[in-house]
């Protein structure tokens, strides 16, 4: 299924997935599984990662091909990027990510209008700024970050279970921030 | 004394109505005269002229006539003046609503009850014999009239017990009355029965009259009901419970200590000694030979008639474990009639806790926790049902907050304390031990007033309260963590016991109520554990792998609906300030709702689990609202009117508090942009959030607005044009249990109505005039029983149809033909014509 070129090993699919899988769960078979309407064949193709320049990609089949036609040095992008490999060889989830992790997501927080700004630009989510959350949270999961009108609005890693969280004090810290759709304009160039 | 009472007892005989002439003075009378000196000797000395005239001017007596009139009524002046006596005499005790044999009360049976109190002291400890002699001559002195009346009422009497046998806490008179009634019922049987029933009487209404100078035969009565006729006994139990029901105390009596017994007494203390010690003795005595009575089938209806009775009347005596324990022991039982009667009792002692003080009830509700332990959860619902009729503070969740209280009113009492002291210092010694002296005595006096004052005590309450509750919670818990094994290890555990029980998890939808009703209550500790199993069981299994599938394949829908409701009512009554959206719970309804069939389902539930999940929840996302509303329209195709209704209310209700939603009633396929990145709606898919249900089109609205049922038609139409009125923001009122319950409750009288309306198609369709979609709305409304007639009705009208343009097809060809041979001849007489008109020209 993963159709990756000569640099994706073993280890290297093992992280990627891990990490969407924190965020998705089952639903991480939607994401391998999500048939492609691109290109002129008819019938659907797949989506496959790949790994180019430190970088991971979410990409069609079709497109997969006819970027074949460009030589690898020359490609400076290819599908949706979905994250990057530090220098210590860690894999980091980036906010282009979170189209395909929001459709599938299986842990959801739901920002107040006043609270949003705050998170779109790199903080924490606080609870005091929880509209609402979803149940069964276990610290360290994934979370999908949305505005109160189900805008995705950026991604992060929960720090409390959901009983927890009506527990503990409003200024505590319920998400811990990993990307949010602010990084668009604040780190253009990084992107 | 033995005059007396034959007097009384002589009955008040009317002058025989006889010719003035004949009256004679009859030897009785000469006799009573002579035993009557007193009163007949002023007779003598009256002055007869007088009498006689004042007497013939009233009525026609003469001569002797009048003289035995005038001892006549001297005789029954005399008697009432006796029965005055006796009356004055009775005690107020006595005089207790005693009823008279002809049933009209009154004081001649309390004239004849102390006659029986007065035979005990007086011929009193004496043999067992002579009293009953005694008493004998009570009963058999009685009138024919009185017997009769009384034989007419016992059998009345018996009859109202057969019919209503759980009925027992009356006022006092009918226990009696009932005592006396069972004792008097089968007067065929043997002399000896019949003697001691009548003993059993006796000495039942001596009790009662004088508990305190009687309290031996309790003893006797004891006696005689371990007779080994089953009569007797049962008799001998219901008479002993009616006593004792009677003259238990209001408080629970503790015997005297040997340190104590040493003491000297008064005379009345000792007598009060002795009277609870037998009391308390022979009531040890009733109770266990009720206990041993119990295990045999025979007596067990009266066994725990008389255990119930005493634990609803006297909850508060000596032996309450015992009785508690009896009830508790029989509240699942396979019999209905004692079930519901232990089911009744322990209803009565949660609700009624002054009684107790609360006591009984944390025990009872411990007692059934460890019944269903031990059962393993196979018991009948009721026995958890009764669960339900506990009431608990509504501060009981909180218990930080008042203790934080007391401490602040405890901190404010010693600053206060602190302040007099340095007062206190000044002054010297003396003064100061006084006032502690005084500040012991008062503090003694508190203890002591508390003790003995039947307010509960605050804290004292609380803590039974909150034992109580977690012995409810642990039997809930237990209840769902029984339900969650597998079905295997179970199976061995017969259920025969449980015939008319639900299923495999009788205990679980009584389980599921109760926590449903105490969820506020719940400690936040066991919320993740709770949400966890009841999100397994929502389930059903469908979800976990492999082995533990099938056993949870037992749950019915309405059970895991029950689920799902129980789960949002937890969490919406504990987690009030933080919004939890419970993503599972959706999945798990979103798939229930097709797995619902009307006939097998509960529809309240499922109405019950739309109001509670998708109404009353404040948001939603998109994705997921839009699944539901697509769901509920296809739903809402397919079941009857009520459920139909129901679904929706619903989804208006989703689609008003949801603007963008409403892109599913435009004409466009496909959703545009909002679709999300699924583009094509999947019907199937499991996830609410995966089936893309907004790039679908809700053209069920449209067949449904040419539903049968006027109502849902409505319904479905104002849905459907709610994207073109903008201004249509009120949210409707209706709630989907509410729409169902009159929809179904509509259902029964609907049927007729459309009965008559096929009639009337019928009618028209003989005139040759039904239309095809007359036809299509008339199959809607067919029910399948007369589906056959039905067929054959359109096959006879279609046949009708098609003989009619049969035969105008034939007519047509015969009109052709006809035309044609006319054009023919026509053609040919022109031809003649032709033909003959140059022929004159030639």
């Amino acid at each position: 299924m993963v159709n990756i070129p000569n640099t994706f090993s073993i280890t290297i699919s093992v992280a990627v997935f891990e990490k969407l899988f924190k965020f998705t769960g089952n639903n991480l078979k939607n994401i391998v599984e999500n048939p492609s309407h691109e290109g002129p064949d008819t019938n659907p193709g797949r989506y496959c990662f790949r790994l180019h320049k430190n970088k991971v990609y979410y990409v069609s089949e079709s497109l997969v091909k006819r970027a074949t036609n460009i030589a690898r040095t020359q490609l400076v992008s290819l599908g949706t990027c979905i994250g990057k490999f530090t220098h210590g060889g860690s894999f980091h989830l980036t906010v282009q990510a979170l189209g395909l992790l929001s459709s599938n997501a299986k842990h959801k927080v739901w920002l107040k209008p006043t609270a949003e700004m705050s998170f779109l630009y790199g903080n924490h989510v606080l609870k005091g700024g929880l509209g609402r959350i979803t149940e069964n949270m276990v610290p360290g999961d994934g979370v999908v970050v949305f505005s109160m009108s189900d805008v995705p609005l950026g991604f992060g890693v929960a720090t409390r279970s959901t009983h927890d969280c009506g527990k503990m004090d409003p200024n505590g810290n319920v998400v811990l921030h990993q990307g949010d759709i602010g990084e668009y304009l604040r780190m253009e160039d990084e992107l | 004394m033995r005059k007396q009472k034959e007097k009384i007892i002589l009955p008040p005989e009317l002058p025989p109505e006889i010719p003035e002439d004949e009256v004679e003075v009859s030897d009785e009378d000469l006799q009573f005269v002579n035993e009557n000196l007193d009163y007949a000797g002023f007779v003598s000395s009256l002055d007869t002229q007088s009498i006689n005239k004042h007497v013939n001017r009233v009525a026609n007596a003469k001569g002797d006539t009048l003289e035995a009139l005038y001892e006549r009524r001297l005789k029954r002046k005399s008697q009432e003046k006796e029965s005055e006596e006796h009356g004055i005499q009775v005690d107020p005790v006595d005089a207790l609503p005693v009823k008279t044999l002809d049933g009209e009360l009154y004081y001649r049976t309390a004239s004849k009850m102390p006659k029986v109190s007065e035979n005990a002291p007086t011929e009193g400890e004496g043999t067992g014999d002579d009293e009953d002699g005694g008493a004998d001559k009570g009963i058999m002195k009685l009138t024919k009239a009185e017997r009769r009346a009384k034989l007419k009422k016992s059998k009345k009497e018996a009859k109202m017990q057969v019919k209503e046998p759980a009925k027992t806490e009356e006022v006092q008179q009918t226990p009696q009355e009932e005592v006396l009634a069972e004792v008097k019922k089968d007067l065929t049987a043997e002399q000896l029965l019949e003697s001691n029933k009548r003993r059993l009487a006796e000495l039942g209404m001596a009790l009662l009259a004088d508990p305190e100078s009687n309290i031996k035969s309790l003893k006797e009565m004891l006696q005689i009901s371990k007779d080994d006729d089953h009569a007797i006994v049962k008799l001998g139990m219901l008479s002993l419970l009616a006593v004792f029901k009677d003259i238990i105390p209001g408080y629970r009596i503790r015997l005297p200590t040997e340190k104590e017994l040493e003491m000297t007494v008064s005379k009345d203390v000792k007598k009060m000694r002795y009277y609870e010690a037998t009391l308390l003795s022979s009531y040890k005595a009733y109770l266990q030979k009720l206990i041993a009575l119990e295990k045999q089938p025979l007596f067990q209806h009266v066994a725990l008639r008389c255990f119930c009775t005493l634990l609803d009347s006297v909850p508060h005596f000596n032996f309450r474990d015992n009785l508690l324990a009896a009830v508790i022991r029989n509240i699942s039982s396979p019999d209905d009639v004692v079930r519901k009667l232990c089911c009744t009792t322990i209803k009565s002692i949660f609700t009624n806790e002054g009684k107790h003080g609360g006591e009984a009830t944390v025990e009872a509700v411990r007692l059934i926790a460890d019944q269903v332990k031990a059962q393993n959860c196979q018991l009948h619902p009721d026995s958890i049902e009764v669960f339900m009729s506990l009431s608990f503070d509504e501060d009981l969740g909180k218990p930080e907050e008042s203790d934080g209280n007391n401490k602040v009113k405890y901190k404010k009492n010693k600053r206060r304390n602190n302040f007099e002291e340095p007062g206190q210092l000044q002054d010297n010694d003396k003064k100061k031990s006084r006032h502690e002296l005084m500040k012991k005595m008062r503090e003694e006096v508190n203890a002591e007033f508390k003790a003995a004052s039947f307010t509960p005590d605050v804290m004292e309450r609380r803590r039974m309260q909150s034992e109580t509750l977690s012995a409810v919670f642990q039997t809930y818990f237990r209840i769902l963590k029984h339900t969650m094994q597998p079905i295997i290890s179970r199976s061995e555990v017969n259920t025969t016991l449980l015939a008319g029980a639900s299923g495999a998890h009788p205990l679980l939808a009584p389980c599921l109520n109760g926590l449903g009703k105490f969820s506020h209550l719940i400690d936040l500790d066991f919320m993740g554990d709770l949400m966890n199993s009841l999100k397994k069981l929502a389930c059903g299994g469908s979800n976990s792998d492999g082995s533990p599938g099938n056993c949870l394949k037992s749950l019915t829908v309405s059970e895991r609906l029950q689920c799902c409701i129980v789960a949002f009512k937890v969490m919406r009554s504990n987690l009030d300030a933080l919004n939890v959206d419970l993503q599972d719970f959706f999945v798990q309804l979103y798939n229930l709702i097709l797995e619902y069939r009307p006939g097998r389902d509960k529809g309240e539930v499922l109405a019950e689990a739309l109001k509670t999940m998708l109404c009353q929840d404040r948001h939603h996302d998109m994705q997921k609202v839009a699944a539901f509303i697509k769901r509920l329209a296809t739903f809402s195709l397919c079941f009857g009117s009520a459920e139909s209704m129901a679904a929706l209310v619903t989804l208006k209700h989703l689609l008003q508090k949801n603007a963008k939603c409403r892109n599913l009633l435009e004409n466009d396929a496909g959703g545009g942009s909002v679709s999300g990145s699924i583009a094509k709606y999947q019907p199937y898919a499991s996830d609410p959030n995966l089936s893309g249900a907004l790039a679908s089109v809700l053209w069920e609205l449209n067949l449904l607005s040419k539903h049968y049922h006027p109502a849902v038609s409505t319904m479905a139409s104002s849905i459907a044009s709610m994207s073109t009125a903008q201004n249509q923001v009120h949210l409707s009122t209706i709630s989907p249990q509410q729409a169902f319950m009159d929809l179904s409750i509509e259902r029964e009288s609907f049927i007729p109505g459309s009965d008559i309306r096929k009639l009337n198609q019928k009618r028209k369709r003989g005139n040759g005039s039904a239309t095809p979609a007359n036809i299509g709305l008339n199959l809607d409304v067919m029910s399948p029983t007369n589906e056959d007639e039905m067929r054959k009705k359109l096959s006879e009208h279609f046949m009708l149809l098609r003989d009619i343009k049969e035969n105008e097809r034939l007519r047509r060809e015969l009109d052709r033909t006809t035309l044609s041979l006319q054009l023919y001849e026509e053609y040919k007489k022109q031809k003649l014509k032709m033909t003959e008109k140059p022929k004159p020209k030639k």
